[in-house]
């Protein structure tokens, strides 16, 4: 016990020797926690898609249409000039734009020659949303017009109007009528955020800070394998055959030790989303505990197996890197998993970062416990286990 | 002038033997590109990724728009973006979607057509159609929710329609009220069999750069990786400034008839060389192994240049900063993350606070992607103007700034 723990407080002196170290181990994860979350909006910002509008027209029917869109869960308009609008757009500063244009009023509605202009940035999800949202206020707006129209042909149906003042005051009124019974239309959809059972509130943010931290702690948990790669070239791995240390213990100090290290860190960047980013990290700490502490052994003993096969350091530093992004970027750590192909979906479940974001996504976004997450600990532990079989079997000191 | 290329050369051909730098410089790019690539779907034809939204929909209600509400989920025209199934218990779909197997679910109420049409001479009971959405997966919960807002709204303009009509017949004396019922359920029928998607308003839609422009959405993925790894090639080359200074090379060099400037201008050349190059190889396997279009020739040529220029101040910048290659080493790979962040390789800057786009322009890789996003909509030389100018500007103030700081360090002398 006593080498396994000399050998754990040796790596640590040797890892944190520059003071460089820090900026992997906290100040990047910090940062990166930060911008992408910040780019996400919390639970209480407006998180709809903005839509730049241009009201050219000024009329009654135009200000419905923006006090329509206003109301809408799916976007919302932001009044600027035509300038404005078609520099930001330009400029991909926008990714939609809304022009009513001059003439935009009822008359133009009742003879059919109303139009709109919507530009989208081309490939944009958040235009196909904004243009559904856009659709369905043209259909609240214009829905009144058409009741009135409809009450006038269901009328000339049964018997034509005397004048054609007759027919527009009998439009005026379906018209006023029509407005009237569609503000007492009642609310008929009601959205429940899935369940919860400790109400814990729903936050965007806490995918960021939950992708960031598996990102930020698989990266040096691969780098393992430089560490083994350095002691290698240094030859110290070699010395250590001339001491009576088996390679188990060489083996548990090493892995213990960045482990150990994993697990302050990923408390570190806990801290700072419960901190910063007010996150309900700390509802099942035991749960939260277990799921860290497997997902920090399956990395470690990627890392491990990783460094039976790499030569150099400057390689090995290289490759824990590039398989630390490539694996948070597949398993969903930084873009949600549902944005994924289905076939992709199934396929990035070889990976290790997968079940871990699954199973810290249980935690924080669906009130999960312990129970929940067992299924995504007992894969990590799978993970732990091959991996951790191949490197000591495949692991030499020289 | 030779002096100074022969210096460049020799460095670049050190940079390109050194096996660990390949896998930032060209791997690592390469292979992220790749899975960006098969995450939004740009492999498998998906134009952004979201598709087959699983669905589970209750229909308690079994009545007319209960129905049609769930014809539309099965329609043709939403085969490809929802995967709907059927359930007869709501306990069940709200499990369905509290396990991650569903997006949402959505439960029609017993009795909801009757709150919209309700039967001759009762009163409508207020029903509502619930949508219980998975937390986690809010895009797709999104999506689903607009589709049944914009059938709801169908259902209220028929339902809006009906009524005034017929109120607006009896109130005219056309209609006696005792025929309003079954005039009504003819009206709702002929509207039903009607199916008129047209809006009464016409949405002219158009795409930026018109509707023959397909954005592809790997000429946005592809150049942010490039540039976020060119950021590491830069501070390599930074690094090897310094270690040929700890090394006793660089003075060793001031033996032969070659002046300070000389060295340290072929140094400066090597590293631009060695980043221009990763950038045309990056552009060039793109090209060939994902049918990437990159766009005008000679805006893309012009703009890695520029970016390679830009990139090659920060590099020069970090090395001058630094005390040793160590230094530069850790330091350039932070900048390069942070760099790449900000820049918009990870996620589209847009979506950040104002102030932090504002950040933003510091990097090259803002400018760049910019450029690149322009190239790849099909824009030409001509319409990169702005990102250039920046690029090269950021370039001449750092090279300033190095040199000062160089200056200072006599960097050559051991």
């Amino acid at each position: 016990m006593k080498k396994i723990f000399a050998i754990a407080w040796k790596d640590a002196i040797l890892r944190f020797a520059s003071s460089s170290e820090l900026i992997f181990f906290i100040i990047l994860p910090i940062t990166f926690t930060f911008l992408l979350a910040g780019g996400t909006p919390s639970g209480d910002d407006d998180n709809r898609v903005r839509l730049v509008v241009v009201d050219q027209a000024n009329t009654s029917i135009s200000q419905e249409i923006i006090a329509e869109l206003d109301k809408s869960t799916a976007v919302r308009p932001d009044m600027v000039s035509l300038t404005e609008a078609e520099d930001e757009f330009s400029s991909r500063r926008a990714d939609v734009v809304l022009i009513i244009p001059v003439g935009l009023d009822l008359e133009s509605i009742q003879n059919g020659t109303a139009q709109l202009d919507f530009r989208q940035q081309p490939n944009n999800l958040n235009a196909s949303v904004a243009q559904r949202a856009i659709q369905t206020a043209i259909r609240r707006v214009s829905s009144a017009v058409n009741a009135a129209n409809m009450a006038v042909e269901e009328a000339e149906a049964r018997g034509t109007f005397e004048s054609s003042n007759d027919q527009q005051a009998y439009f005026n009124d379906a018209l006023k009528l029509a407005k009237s019974v569609q503000e007492d239309v009642p609310e008929r959809v009601n959205v429940v955020e899935g369940s919860t059972p400790d109400q814990v509130e729903y936050d965007p943010r806490a995918n960021q800070s939950a992708g960031q931290l598996i990102t930020w702690v698989f990266i040096p948990l691969f780098g393992i394998s430089a560490l083994f790669a350095y002691e290698r070239q240094q030859g110290t791995l070699r010395r250590i055959l001339t001491t009576p240390t088996s390679k188990a213990t060489f083996l548990l100090g090493t892995i213990s030790g960045q482990v150990a290290m994993a697990l302050i860190q990923m408390s570190l960047l806990i801290l700072f989303g419960m901190i910063a980013l007010n996150l309900s990290w700390g509802r099942e700490p035991l749960a939260l505990f277990i799921l860290l502490t497997c997902a920090a052994l399956a990395a470690g003993a990627i890392g491990t197996t990783m460094g039976t096969f790499i030569k150099s350091e400057g390689q090995a530093s290289g490759l824990s890197i590039m398989a630390g992004m490539v694996m948070s970027l597949m398993g969903g750590c930084w873009y949600p998993l549902e944005l994924f192909p289905p076939v992709v979906q199934n396929i990035v479940r070889i990976l290790p970062t997968t079940w871990a974001m699954q199973g810290l996504l249980d935690l924080v976004l669906r009130g999960g416990g312990l129970v929940d997450i067992l299924p995504e600990a007992g894969v990590l532990l799978g993970f732990a286990a091959i991996f951790f079989s191949i490197g000591i079997m495949r692991f030499r000191y020289e | 002038m030779l002096k100074t290329f022969l210096i460049g050369i020799k460095d670049l051909r050190l940079a390109f033997r050194d096996r660990a730098a390949l896998i930032f410089m060209l791997a690592a790019p390469f292979v992220l590109t790749l899975g960006m690539g098969l995450v939004t779907g740009r492999f498998s034809g998906g134009s952004n990724g979201i598709s087959d939204i699983p669905v589970v929909i209750v229909n308690l209600d079994n009545e007319q728009l209960g129905n049609t509400l769930v014809d539309i989920f099965n329609s043709d025209d939403l085969a490809d973006l929802v995967e709907p199934t059927s359930s007869a218990d709501s306990e069940a779909a709200r499990l369905l979607v509290d396990d991650d197997k569903a997006a949402a679910a959505i439960i029609i109420p017993e009795g909801f057509t009757q709150s919209v049409i309700p039967l001759a001479g009762e009163q409508p009971i207020e029903k509502k159609i619930e949508i219980y959405a998975n937390p986690s997966r809010q895009t797709s919960a999104g999506i689903i929710k607009s589709i049944v807002d914009e059938f709801i709204s169908r259902v209220d303009e028929g339902s809006v329609s009906g009524q005034v009509a017929i109120t607006q017949l009896i109130i005219s004396g056309r209609l006696a009220p005792q025929e309003a019922q079954a005039t009504g359920e003819e009206i709702g029928q002929r509207l039903n069999n009607t199916n008129d998607d047209a809006l009464a308003i016409t949405l002219n839609s158009t795409t930026a750069n018109g509707e023959a422009v397909e954005f592809d959405i790997l000429a946005y993925l592809a150049p942010g990786m490039a540039l976020m790894f060119l950021m590491y090639t830069v501070s390599y080359g930074g690094r090897s400034i310094l270690a040929e200074k700890a090394q006793g090379t660089l003075p060793r060099l001031l033996v032969s008839p070659t002046n300070s400037m000389q060295i340290l201008g072929g140094k400066v050349f090597g590293i631009f060389l060695t980043g221009a190059a990763q950038m045309l190889i990056l552009i060039g396997a793109t090209t060939l192994f994902f049918q990437l279009k990159w766009g005008d020739a000679l805006g893309v040529i012009i703009l890695v240049l520029a970016a390679v220029f830009g990139a090659t101040g920060w590099g020069m910048l970090i090395t001058a900063l630094a005390r040793t290659p160590a230094q530069v080493g850790s330091v350039g790979s932070a900048t390069m993350l942070i760099f790449g962040i900000l820049g918009g390789s990870f996620i589209n800057i847009q979506q950040m606070p104002s102030y932090i786009q504002m950040v933003s322009k510091v990097t090259p890789n803002a400018w760049a992607l910019d450029g690149f996003t322009t190239l790849g909509l099909g824009g030409t030389l001509a319409d990169l103007s702005t990102p250039i100018t920046a690029l090269l500007t950021m370039g001449i103030i750092l090279f300033l700034t190095s040199v000062l700081l160089f200056g200072k360090k006599n960097l050559v002398q051991k």
